[in-house]
């Protein structure tokens, strides 16, 4: 027998779009993950402004030398916060597929592994981008409500900046999602996997830049927040947001204005996505490859 | 050409557990061919390893003439497989499962439509098709896995213990579909632990125990290894004692063929005449013991072990060429 009587193989950007398209089908026919996934930031976009909103105007003047909305400020903060849970449950939908046995199911045809992976990541990018669109029209919302109409200027940088807040969202979120596919991989348990995304969640966003100016927090935890990825998304988010260069962490003016804070935190975030993504990589291969474990 | 051909295959896992030890086969095309085996004797592992889900420790395989681990995408491209665990999406519908099957075996779009439909028709899915798969009963599941793993046509199948944990009607049904694709040519592999679906469906068993093949022939040729079908006597009081006196009543009846084994509730007779014989029997036992009741029965796959096992049979070793080599493993 000189060929397989039946069964081909397709082109790689085939592979790709056949598993996006069905994780894009499980999304949109589960619109209230979406949804509930969104619930916690926009409590936390809605809570904090009302609460913190009145009390905050000191630190944001002292530490940004201007007038800022609290509303503007911590959008930046919903927005890491939203690419932070979308990116946790790329290892849920793993772990799904593991012990539905589709896993198994879908190394076993003749897709490529790595168009496997890219069409589910590809899959996440797109929720991202429309979660933290829909975060951004409501801070949008928010701040007009808060003042009577009278917006001024929302996002700085305009509209390359809105561009720019999508590709630091993605960024951002490819160092959690490889963490939260390792987490899938090690447990290979939906609810371990669950726990350990929230587990993590809430103390990254608090230890950061998240929710006030590092400069009026305690030393510990501006020591700590240099650490934090959280910090340099949200610093980034935030600069393309206010228009100035508001990294602390780690100062550099060698680019000019925003993108002293830009180029530093993108090497940062990148740096960690090549990493952590690397090693997601090597294991979901060494998962997925024929040699016994 | 044989359809899967596979030369003292070994697998060792990590933790050093041997799981195949020296497993070959020559299956030819068209066959159905059944590897039959308790729980942990190799068989799921062995059949992982044909699929190309596990990279064999040592030896060689081939399937539709592809080495499994130079060409596993050749491999994985001309087989179909349907594993233990049933393996849909039960967030899509019947028809959204075959039609990502399809996509992933590359079956072209011009074709796809109708291919599920057929598909669809085979397992009798037709009226779920846009059905949430979640919303399925076990069989239906299984039914519909079984679709998915058929969409490219494949002229080799891989079933890993289809009907275990399913009802007898859904079982049957299952059993119609695997005899339907072998009628139409396709080879099939199946790995179960009950002697009566093998005896049903396959032209020739393998026994597998302990990553070993023990037997290896047709149903028939398997059955009389057993030495024919068992009487089970229930005693009205099946103490050791009583126990122990009816077999040496029953051992002591020169004419038939036959073997003993105590039960819990009494003894099992093995004999190739056993619905001639039953009668016999009972008489006689009766005679000294009070009887509670009798059964014939087919043989089970633990019968076949215990033939296979006991020095003492004498049909031990009446099938085959297979090696016998279980001393080393009690």
């Amino acid at each position: 027998m000189s060929s397989p009587p039946a069964g081909t193989r397709n082109p790689f950007v085939v592979d790709c779009w056949i598993n996006l398209e069905r994780w894009l089908r499980k999304t949109v026919r589960n619109p209230f993950v979406v949804v509930s996934s969104l619930l916690n930031p926009i409590i936390f976009l809605w809570l904090f402004t009302a609460v913190f909103g009145s009390v905050t105007g000191g630190a944001l003047t002292s530490t940004l030398g201007e007038n800022v909305n609290y509303i503007t400020y911590l959008v930046p903060a919903i927005v890491i916060q939203t690419a932070l849970i979308a990116a946790s449950s790329s290892g849920i939908g793993l772990v799904d597929d593991i012990e539905s046995g589709m896993f198994e199911k879908v190394l076993v045809s003749p897709m490529r592994r790595s168009a496997v992976f890219l069409g589910k990541a590809l899959s996440e990018v797109l929720r991202i981008v429309v979660q933290v669109s829909i975060v951004l029209g409501l801070g949008y919302v928010l701040l007009w409500a808060d003042t009577g109409g009278a917006v001024g200027t929302y996002v700085a940088t305009g509209w390359p900046g809105v561009v720019g807040i999508f590709f630091i969202s993605i960024c951002f979120a490819v160092w959690f999602t490889a963490l939260s596919n390792l987490m899938a991989l090690w447990t290979r348990d939906q609810e371990s996997t669950i726990i350990g995304a929230n587990l993590v969640q809430l103390p990254l966003l608090f230890v950061s830049s998240a929710f006030l100016p590092l400069a009026v927090l305690p030393g510990w935890i501006q020591t700590v927040a240099r650490f934090n990825p959280v910090t340099y998304g949200v610093d980034a988010v935030r600069a393309l947001m206010l228009g100035q260069d508001l990294l602390t962490v780690i100062s550099i003016n060698w680019f000019g204005g925003v993108w002293n804070t830009l180029v530093p935190a993108l090497g940062v975030l990148i740096g960690l996505d090549l990493v952590l993504g690397g090693i997601a990589v090597w294991s979901l291969n060494r998962a997925t490859s024929a040699d016994v474990e | 050409m044989a359809a899967i051909s596979a030369t003292d295959v070994e697998l060792v896992y990590a933790d050093g557990t041997r799981a195949v030890r020296g497993v070959s086969l020559e299956i030819p095309e068209g066959e159905f061919f059944g590897f039959l085996g308790a729980n942990g004797a190799g068989k799921t592992t062995m059949i992982k390893t044909l699929v190309t889900l596990l990279r064999p420790t040592s030896g060689t395989i081939t399937v539709n003439g592809y080495d499994v681990t130079d060409r596993p995408r050749a491999v994985r491209s001309s087989i179909g497989y349907m594993a233990q665990e049933t393996s849909i999406d039960e967030e899509l519908t019947a028809r959204e499962n075959i039609r990502f099957a399809c996509d992933a075996y590359g079956v072209r779009s011009a074709d796809r439509s109708e291919r599920i439909d057929t598909l669809l028709d085979l397992v009798d899915l037709q009226a779920e098709a846009d059905s949430l798969a979640k919303s399925f009963s076990g069989g239906m599941k299984k039914r519909l896995d079984v679709a998915t793993a058929l969409v490219h046509q494949p002229p080799v199948v891989f079933l890993d213990e289809p009907t275990t944990g399913l009802d007898p009607e859904a079982r049957n049904r299952l059993w119609d579909y695997f005899r339907t694709i072998n009628d139409d040519g396709t080879t099939v592999f199946l790995t179960t632990q009950y002697l009566e679906e093998a005896d049903q469906l396959c032209d020739r068993i393998s026994v597998i125990r302990d990553g070993t093949i023990v037997a290896d022939g047709s149903p028939a040729a398997l059955k009389s290894t057993v030495g024919g079908d068992v009487i089970d006597i229930t005693l009205t009081e099946p103490t050791p004692e009583t126990i122990q006196r009816a077999r040496a009543t029953i051992d002591a009846i020169e004419e038939a063929e036959l073997s003993v084994e105590p039960t819990e509730s009494g003894i099992a007779v093995t004999a190739s005449n056993a619905h001639s014989l039953g009668p016999e029997l009972i008489t006689t036992l009766a005679e000294s013991f009070e009887i509670a009741g009798f059964q014939t029965r087919s043989p089970t796959l633990d019968d076949v072990f215990l033939a296979l096992t006991d020095e003492s049979n004498e049909h031990g070793n009446a099938s085959s060429d297979a090696p016998m080599d279980l001393e080393a493993d009690q």
